[in-house]
């Protein structure tokens, strides 16, 4: 006789309002007790998968169990109520409360004019501290605490719900190794206490260490369930990178030439103060394209902003054409011919409710080519030149007067491509050029990077997307916590490999 | 001398009232994340409906809570609009401001035939609780002192008070462990114009026992400012009023004192309460921290 799953999700799809298929059916189920690691890449739907069992985000499609009974969450607070509790990768703390006043938000005691008892929910949160062998300071506002602490009053929180099922959505990506250590400890302990945790990761060898079961996701679907005990990291990888890709990219062979860009020992710390990037050494070369795998939020945005001059550069040098130019403010770069498809055009590429005419010459707006008397803007000579990346780069557009939030994603990506392409780099830093675009944008996108390599620029290319990555790099490397894991040719290496070296796992055989 | 004394502390207190029932009301909004400077707008209405309300009864009493009623009506409408209708929080401000120009000028011609000003008899205003030579104490004063201990236990001691703290400072955190943002945000704004009623109706009712156009003259403003310099804290916001009425009253009585009206223009003098708010407030902004999602609106993803 099974056992009823405490857990049990059925088709679940989810489709957002921008019709972004994010879940294609999936089936998951979780026995009570047992740790169950959900693994893969960015983009998987392993978080939206999460949300949707904590009440977070309202499913598509599909059915929720628990305990075998079927429910329906319309708020976290449902999902609380049923025992379900999700500690998410942002925390969700107020900052300038305490430990104390975090945990108990919400359920305060009786009555909304009574006065809080503080000593009770003290002496509750040290019982479970002590259950737990772990101490957090319960009355100083969070935002001093390390975020290794927050993330434990974030358990707690959840813990004094009395919840049975714990979901943690990549936990250790903000932890140091001492720190991960001690989190699977407590896990450790609350799993002997018979509590459920599902373990969201990317981390083949975390994923290895703590989880009793693993299933995987990819694109939206699930690829299998599989017992740790059972499973390597070589079937994860495998089951996690899958082999499936979409588009076809003419890419003739070719010797690249001088290096561009040089970048020795570089260390760039991240917006919470860590070291993001560490000791980083590489060069680009002419007629290059030199691409960046690895999952997201491994140091690849420090990086880029280091080399674009947006992020301060702690230690290290980045010498371009043989000019140092560590440090140096975004304008003197563009003038010594460096150009950036930023990560993220609607906040750092675009400005969406100006015209494209006036997108197009953002960061040239000081040229002496659109500029007239009194540095006034020639507006005649702007519009034609818009008109002109248009047919160009065949963007499709209602025009050049039009907003350029009227254009679909695609077409305000090529915008991007086309002005930044246009100012005539040597060095072109392009981040996630291709992300939410459409196939034949993306396509298209990819060729023009191909056409600039072929012109004997140099592009650093980074990208979630591994496809992307494999296909147009002449040399990529992997990167893992700050680190290249290694340096490789795309048509060297097996899929297997490159999965497990975006784990932090180097194959070395 | 010591009459003089007495006669300032007197007339501080008087005058502190709407400026601190105000702040205190602003304090607890901006604490849930709703911004509110339609306060001036308030104050000026509810003098209007307070006197009337006032003398349609014949109790000052009914003319208070009428005042209070007026704000509350008020406050539902900016609530419903910021927090229901998640629209911006500055603009319906800004109506109500100008709303309250065209109600009261219309309205004291409409309601009472005269233009401009309107002198609401002396038998239906708050009589004094303590009446000296210098001058007297209303109740009020002390029901002020009352609402502002009262506002700050709840809003530092008790669920109520944690729920709309956290809602302003981070509405995702407290709507992941089920607290109503909605709901807190509205009550706090709706509280928040109240408050600002009640100052108004005192203004007509109580203290000046006048209607004018300019009744208000800016302590809406003063109070947003008083605000801030109180670091959203209703104690220091009650300490923060007690500074404006000190000043307010110290003009008053430089201005009617011969001996420094001849040496110092009695206009210099009045503008004092009002410049030395902008320099406490300029020495002191920048240094508190507002709630992080005050004047945000909050949508669940």
């Amino acid at each position: 006789m099974e056992e009823v799953p405490i857990i049990e999700m059925k088709g679940i799809v989810k489709i957002y309002p921008d019709g972004t298929k994010a879940l294609k059916g999936v089936d998951f189920s979780v026995k009570k007790g047992e740790i169950h690691g959900l693994l893969g890449e960015n983009g998987a739907g392993k978080t939206t998968l999460m949300k949707i069992l904590s009440g977070m985000l309202p499913p598509t499609e599909g059915k929720i169990y628990v305990n075998g009974r079927e429910v329906r969450f319309k708020s976290p607070a449902d999902a609380l109520a049923n025992g379900i509790g999700m500690v998410h990768q942002h925390f969700t703390l107020v900052e300038v409360f305490d430990a104390l006043h975090n945990i108990i938000l919400g359920m305060e005691g009786h009555g909304l004019f009574s006065k809080i008892d503080v000593d009770k929910a003290r002496a509750k949160l040290q019982k479970l501290m002590d259950e737990l062998n772990f101490q957090v300071p319960l009355e100083v506002p969070v935002e001093t605490l390390p975020v290794g602490v927050q993330q434990r009053i974030e358990i707690l929180k959840v813990l004094y719900r009395n919840v049975d099922v714990l979901i943690l959505d990549e936990p250790t990506a903000v932890l140091t190794p001492i720190e991960v250590k001690e989190l699977f400890d407590v896990l450790r302990k609350l799993k002997e206490q018979g509590k459920t945790i599902i373990f969201i990761s990317h981390k083949l060898r975390e994923v290895m260490e703590i989880t009793d079961r693993v299933t995987v996701l990819r694109k939206g679907e699930v690829i299998g369930t599989v017992n740790t005990n059972e499973a390597t990291p070589q079937l994860l990888a495998r089951m996690m990178v899958g082999r499936d890709v979409v588009l076809r990219i003419q890419k003739p062979p070719k010797e690249p030439g001088e290096p561009i860009l040089r970048v020795e020992n570089l260390w760039v710390k991240g917006d919470r103060g860590e070291d993001a990037v560490k000791g980083l050494s590489f060069e680009v070369r002419a007629g290059e394209i030199f691409g960046i795998a690895g999952v997201e939020g491994n140091g690849q945005t420090e990086l880029i902003e280091a080399i674009t001059g947006l992020r301060k550069i702690e230690k290290g040098r980045v010498i371009l054409n043989g000019k140092d130019i560590t440090g140096r403010p975004p304008k003197e770069l563009y003038n010594l011919g460096v150009a950036h498809i930023p990560e993220d055009r609607t906040h750092m590429g675009l400005i969406l409710d100006m015209t494209v005419a006036e997108n197009s010459i953002l960061g040239l707006h000081w040229n002496a080519k659109f500029t007239g008397a009194l540095n006034s803007i020639k507006w005649n000579t702007v519009k034609a030149y818009a008109q002109e990346l248009i047919e160009k780069f065949e963007i499709v557009a209602p025009g050049v007067d039009a907003p350029v939030k009227s254009l679909s994603g695609g077409n305000q990506q090529k915008l991007i491509v086309a002005r930044e392409v246009s100012k005539n780099p040597e060095l072109i830093v392009a981040s996630q050029p291709t992300r939410g675009v459409d196939v034949a944008s993306t396509e298209y996108i990819r060729n023009y990077l191909v056409k600039l390599r072929n012109e004997n620029k140099a592009v650093l290319l980074v990208s979630a997307d591994l496809d992307e990555v494999l296909q147009l790099s002449d040399r990529m490397a992997i990167m893992y916590e700050g680190q290249f894991v290694g340096i490789v040719k795309p048509e060297e290496v097996t899929e297997e490999q490159i999965g497990l070296m975006m784990g932090g796992i180097k194959d070395e055989s | 001398m010591i009459d003089m004394i007495i006669s300032i502390l007197l007339g501080s207190l008087t005058a502190m009232v709407p400026i601190v029932l105000t702040s205190t009301g602003a304090v607890v909004s901006e604490r849930a994340g709703v911004v509110n400077i339609g306060y001036e707008g308030i104050l000026l209405m509810s003098a209007l409906f307070g006197a009337m309300f006032a003398e349609m009864s014949g109790s000052p009493w009914i003319g208070l809570l009428g005042g209070a009623f007026v704000g509350m009506l008020l406050g539902m409408l900016h609530g419903a609009i910021t927090v229901y209708m998640k629209g911006d929080h500055i603009i319906p401000g800004i109506g109500i401001n100008i709303l309250a120009l065209g109600v009261v000028a219309f309205g004291i011609t409409a309601i009472w035939g005269t233009a401009g000003q309107h002198q609401v008899p002396s038998n239906i205003r708050i009589q004094p609780i303590i009446n000296t030579p210098y001058g007297g104490l209303s109740p009020m004063v002390l029901i002020t002192f009352v609402i502002v201990f009262l506002t700050h236990w709840v809003l530092f001691r008790t669920p109520l008070g944690l729920r709309i703290r956290a809602v302003g400072e981070n509405p995702e955190a407290a709507d992941a462990l089920g607290v109503n943002v909605e709901r807190y945000r509205f009550l706090a704004t709706v509280y928040g114009a109240t408050l600002a009623g009640l100052g108004g109706a005192y203004l007509s009712v109580d203290w000046l026992g006048v209607v004018t156009k300019e009744i208000s003259s800016g302590r809406g403003f003063i109070a947003l400012a008083n605000m801030v310099f109180s670091g959203w804290n209703p104690i220091r916001a009650l300490i923060g009023g007690f500074i404006f009425g000190f000043f307010d009253n110290l003009s008053v009585w430089v201005r009617t004192n011969p001996a420094i009206s001849q040496v110092v223009p009695w206009q210099f003098v009045a503008t004092l309460p009002y410049i030395v708010t902008i320099i406490i407030v300029a020495g002191i902004i920048g240094k508190v921290r507002p709630p992080k999602w005050d004047g945000r609106p909050y949508k669940r993803e």
